[in-house]
């Protein structure tokens, strides 16, 4: 099987969007913060957070909705965590951000023996999955049907929350504080608006979007939780946010980009080679397109 | 980017103790959280810390705040530079397992193999560095990022070397062959403790004597305090930043090759990454704000809060992961009452300068 | 609205930065406070503006006493203020910017932005201002980037503007036209404050004259009461300094010699340039920042490369050279950001003393650092320009800016190379510290060296250059020599094309 028939293979573009919503609405979340100012490198941990919370939520109410809520509250507690520590306390935020990883692997591994009295993984079919959203007449349509339609409601959330963003940024008093704040904000204060209120709010959109990505790792790409679940996404978003700048379109299609290589290494797991060169694959990948990009605007600035 | 090392004892006391109140109170109210006996949770803790049957623990508690130390090291030559590697765990894998590798196919005497090991590891280590080095000054990735990338594909690669090529398939578990016994090192006389650490103490009295009175580490020291400064005076910025970088990765690469030789006598899967020494290498020093001679103590502080919370659940229950936990909240809680900017990140704070 | 500031006290630790000041202000008045850099004057207007709190001291807007808790405070009761660095969002444009913390929204938070075009639509017309709302600042000139902090103050409905240094960066024809918006302004009614140490614009805009010094208020009354003079002497507390006496020697041989230098990188194209600079001689480039003037400093100093072109170094090719070769072959660089080029502030100052000396062997002893023979080296140059400083193995960061200014000067200039490049070596820095500079670097040119001053303080190059040239988008004019140098002439040089300019010279 070549790698052409694996790509054009429908139910591989079909399984695409699954790995491209948590990487997209943890970019999405990261860009909010980089135009704010703030350098938060702490998406993994906020996305393994909301991963895990999810499951306790949605295990507990059983209501998939309730997982996903509680993903998006936990996510955003994590980022009042870091407003806390970064913000008021003037901690450096690379600093904050290394706590806040490790703090989310040590918590959800805590209170995965804590609350559910297992180890390494929490399985159980009580857990609320996310129903696939299938549209009508959109589904019966040849090799893309099943792409668009049938998909996780975060999927169409992310899709959403890209043009939302968008015009956030360019209209809504917010988004334009938080760019102001991400690029003057002595001007702020100058103006009368303190810039780490609207920073912190910031963080708070921020850590509620990266909650809701590892919503979809656990509620929905699978019902189930295991430790470090977040396998280094949270990373690759933070390369996504950084290679553009924070802007929402761009950031769509290197999140598209990345989320296509993470299935492909999925998909390639079948084809015989080892698991580790599958595992490497989204790091190489993110790792070559970093390289290429960077290359490519340190040569147009010479 | 720069990087003072500011007093961590200026102003009063109070502060800190509202700060150790919040982190017992966060401590408690975790242990609370799993039902846990305080009694014997707290006599579990100081045994796993500092106790055992002649001392077992201790000695565990000292092993690992070996490596701790080392990596902090190592951490610490790259951040006072103002280089924020943080590819620590990458380096130290690479030289782990090429120090693991050599030790097994190069024939010849034992002590004579043993120097080869570690230096091949140290030279995996400072090339690993390296390349994230390269990538940083002639093709523009971030430093921070590229580093960091690069800890996965080496960690995937070392897995799989021990899983099939090199792998000891006798022993069923996922790992390398024991590397030939005359290589293990020493232990100190009644103790199960190797002579690792005097391997990081060496290393450490060195990089300090060198960066303060050679010319050479003077010049590197200048370079970290402002690259822009260091260029326009003539100095060879290029050269001194990745000079820093493999020594930095030379450093690790060492550290994998004591835990190669000293306590593992293998190379087994995840034996590096799964402990976190880079990590908690990298809070050690954030912890101190740099100051080089209160590294050793926090890194046998984190060494024992690890071990001491293996204790813990092996006498009360309470999941060892409560010591991530705390080390992520005494963090938060500590690397921000220390007075100042440790580090300033991607927008320096403009320095004062007279005004009208 | 009329304003008035009485017996104003602030203090920043032991320093007394104002002390017991009291000025008011009328409608419809331009009030000039002038002084030195230190004199307090933006401490007194930053107190005004709500900025910082006094330790003592009342403020009266209209008659009523108010206690500003924060500057939107200030703004709310119609006060604005324009810094001396703009508060300005570079990426994005000018109404965004204009709107920005004031922004007229709808129920849900989105901005009316048409609403505010409408608004500030009438007031282009009232003071014939012209300028392209939709432009990103970053594209604007300076002088149209000062207009858009002027808008978003009129935006607000500002009584009472507060202008700090607002001619530092402009040519003279954007002054004049800056001089005729707050004529309209005071016009209609609005009052003015301008911080400022030009004494030539006070006497064009200014209704009343606050002088200051060291904090303390030295004279308050109508322009009319007073001259030019008598406040020039109010400001320094004394005679004015002696004018620097010219050389009788004539210039010698050529040290620097620049032919076709082009430098070219992503959005700006600077050259081809060439001139000279010889032994004995001061050459100074005028020009408003950012027309090429770094881009030309970094590819002498060896810090950018070249596109093509020649340089010369006392006739031998150096462009190819990197920056340690060429300070080898004879050449020092005294650089505008003492704080992250000039100097490492974490080191100390005998680290940073040492650091560009050729003479490596004077303070190494083998492999080791010579700390001793450091510290010698170091106390020499502090002695030599009187810097205040605690020790040589003080920390670089807790001198004043004019103590770090000079000791990077006295680290160049101390290794007595034929070239010495100057670039802005007086900025932002105290008058004491501004003369012994300016005598070191004509002791140079008296010695025999050649100096390159390239500065933006039009005055510091009348004051020092022997021969002028002026930097304008990228290209140099013709020479003028000091005798013949006035500045409209190099004004209009300053802000066009040296052909079309030197038509419209009378």
């Amino acid at each position: 099987m070549t790698v052409l028939d694996l790509l054009f293979d429908a139910s591989f573009l079909a399984s695409v969007p699954r790995f491209v919503t948590p990487i997209l609405l943890a970019a999405l979340g990261g860009a909010i913060c980089e135009r704010a100012g703030v350098f938060n490198i702490g998406l993994e941990g906020m996305m393994l957070t909301g991963a895990f919370f999810a499951v306790v939520g949605a295990y507990f109410s059983s209501s998939a909705f309730v997982g996903a809520l509680a993903a998006l509250v936990s996510g955003a507690l994590m980022g009042a965590i870091f407003a806390e520590f970064n913000l008021r306390r003037g901690g450096d935020s690379i600093v904050v951000s290394i706590a806040i990883n490790l703090l989310a692997a040590g918590l959800s591994t805590f209170l995965l023996g804590a609350i559910f009295h297992v180890a390494g993984a929490f399985n159980d079919p009580a857990i609320a999955g996310l129903e696939p959203v299938h549209i009508p007449l959109v589904e019966d349509i040849p090799v893309i049907g099943h792409v668009i339609s049938g998909q996780s409601p975060l999927f169409y959330l992310a899709l959403l929350l890209v043009y939302a963003l968008h015009v956030f940024f360019a209209r809504h008093r917010l988004g334009l504080r938080i760019r102001a704040a991400g690029e003057n904000p002595a001007a702020l204060t100058a103006g009368g608006v303190n810039p780490l209120w609207v920073q912190a709010i910031a963080l708070l959109m921020c850590g509620a979007l990266c909650g809701l990505a590892g919503a979809q790792l656990s509620i929905s790409n699978v019902n189930l939780f295991v430790e470090n679940m977040s396998a280094g996404r949270g990373w690759i978003a933070v390369v996504a946010v950084l290679l553009t700048r924070g802007r929402p379109w761009p950031l769509f299609f290197i999140a598209l980009l990345f989320g296509a290589v993470d299935s492909l290494s999925f998909r390639v797991q079948g084809v015989g080679l080892p698991q580790q060169f599958t595992d490497m694959m989204p790091y190489l990948a993110t790792l070559i397109v970093l390289t290429a990009l960077s290359w490519w605007r340190m040569r147009r600035q010479a | 980017m720069t990087v003072r090392s500011e007093s961590l004892f200026s102003g009063d006391l109070l502060p800190w103790i509202y700060t150790l109140a919040w982190i017992l109170a966060i401590l408690f109210g975790l242990m609370l959280l799993v039902n846990a006996p305080f009694g014997d949770a707290l006599s579990g803790f100081m045994a796993g810390a500092f106790g055992g049957r002649r001392w077992a623990y201790l000695m565990a508690t000292l092993s690992r705040a070996t490596l701790i130390i080392g990596m902090a090291l190592s951490v610490m030559i790259s951040f006072r530079a103002g280089l924020f590697n943080i590819g620590g765990e990458g380096q130290l894998v690479a030289g782990g397992l090429v120090s693991a590798l050599v030790a097994i196919l190069l024939p010849g005497p034992p002590l004579l193999v043993l120097a080869v090991a570690i230096l091949a590891g140290m030279a995996a280590g400072a090339l690993w560095a390296l390349l994230a080095g390269v990538l940083y000054i002639y093709v523009g990735v971030p430093l921070l990022v590229g580093s960091l990338l690069l800890n996965f594909p080496i960690r995937y690669i070392a897995s799989y070397l021990v899983a099939h090529p090199f792998r000891d398939v006798q022993s069923g578990m996922v790992q390398s062959h024991l590397v030939p016994e005359g290589t293990w090192l020493a232990y100190f006389p009644g103790v199960r403790l190797d002579v690792g650490i005097l391997f990081i103490v060496a290393t450490s009295i060195f990089a300090i004597v060198y960066s303060h009175t050679t010319l050479h580490g003077y010049r590197a020291r200048l370079n970290g305090l402002s690259a822009d400064f260091a260029r326009a005076v003539g100095l060879p910025v290029t050269r001194l930043t990745l000079q820093t970088l493999a020594t930095s990765g030379a450093i690790a690469g060492l550290v994998g090759a004591i835990a190669v030789f000293g306590i593992h006598h293998r190379y087994i899967d995840g034996m590096l990454v799964q402990p976190l020494y880079a990590w908690t290498g990298i809070i050690t020093v954030l912890l101190v704000g740099m100051i080089p001679w209160l590294v050793p103590f926090s890194g046998f502080f984190f060494a024992a809060i690890q071990t001491g919370a293996a204790g813990m659940e092996r006498s009360a229950g309470v999941p060892k992961d409560i010591a991530l936990v705390m080390q992520a909240v005494i963090i938060l809680f500590v690397a921000s009452r220390v007075s100042g900017a440790i580090l300033s990140s991607q927008n320096k704070a403009k320095g004062g300068d007279d005004g009208a | 609205m009329h304003a008035a500031l009485k017996d104003i006290r602030v203090t920043f630790g032991p320093l007394i930065a104002v002390d017991s000041v009291s000025i008011s202000i009328g409608a419809g008045e331009v009030h000039a406070v002038v002084g030195e850099n230190g004199a307090g004057k933006s401490t007194l207007m930053n107190v005004l503006f709500g900025l910082i709190r006094p330790d003592a001291g009342s403020i009266e807007i209209d008659g009523k006493q108010r206690n500003w808790t924060s500057a939107q405070d200030a703004i709310r009761a119609g006060l604005g203020m324009v810094h001396q660095h703009f508060m300005l969002q570079e990426q994005m444009t000018v109404l965004e910017n204009i709107v920005l913390c004031g922004e007229p929204v709808n129920r849900f938070g989105f901005v009316d932005f048409k609403g505010a075009r409408k608004k500030l639509a009438e007031g282009f017309k009232e003071h014939g201002i012209t300028i392209d709302l939709d432009a990103t600042v970053s594209d604007l000139a300076v002088g149209q980037r000062q207009v858009v902090e002027i808008l978003k103050m009129l935006y607000r409905d500002a009584r009472l503007l507060i202008l700090d240094e607002p001619t530092a960066v402009l040519t003279p024809q954007e002054k004049d036209r800056l001089f005729g918006i707050l004529r309209s302004f005071a016009r209609s009614g609005r009052s003015i404050i301008i911080i400022t140490h030009k004494l030539d614009e006070v006497v064009e805009i200014a209704d009343r004259v606050s002088v200051m010094r060291g904090g303390k208020l030295i004279s308050t009354g109508p322009l009319k009461d007073t001259s030019k003079d008598r406040i020039a002497r109010e400001i320094i507390g004394g005679d004015l300094p002696p004018p620097i006496k010219p050389l009788a020697r004539a210039p010698g041989e050529t040290v620097l010699s620049v032919k076709g230098l082009v430098v070219k990188s992503r959005d700006t194209s600077v050259g081809p340039l060439s001139f000279d600079v010889r032994a004995g001689e001061i050459v100074g480039i005028a020009g408003v920042s950012g027309n090429g003037q770094a881009e030309l400093i970094q590819a002498l100093a060896g810090l950018r490369s070249i596109t093509s072109g020649e340089i010369a170094l006392s006739g031998n090719r150096i462009d190819r050279l990197d920056v340690a070769a060429r300070r080898r072959a004879g050449q020092s660089y005294i650089p505008e950001d003492r704080q992250r080029v000039g100097l490492a502030l974490g080191a100390t100052v005998a680290e940073n003393a040492n650091a560009g000396r050729d003479d490596v062997s004077g303070f190494v002893r083998g492999p080791f650092l010579n700390r001793p023979a450091m510290a010698r080296y170091a106390r020499a140059i502090i002695d030599r320009y009187r810097i205040k400083v605690g020790s040589a193995s003080a920390l670089a960061s807790t001198m004043s800016g004019g103590n770090k200014q000079k000791l990077v000067v006295g680290r160049e200039l101390t290794r007595e190379t034929p070239l010495v490049i100057a670039e802005n070596p007086t900025w932002g820095v105290d008058i004491g510290a501004i003369e012994l500079i300016h005598a070191e670097l004509v002791r140079m040119r008296d010695a025999g060296h050649a100096v390159l001053l390239v500065s933006t303080e039009l005055d510091e190059i009348l004051r020092l250059s022997d021969r002028i040239l002026v930097m304008y988008s990228g290209s140099l004019s013709d020479e003028i020599a000091a005798a013949d140098a006035d500045r409209n002439r190099i004004g209009a040089l300053m802000t066009s094309r040296a052909d079309a300019a030197l038509r419209n010279v009378a």
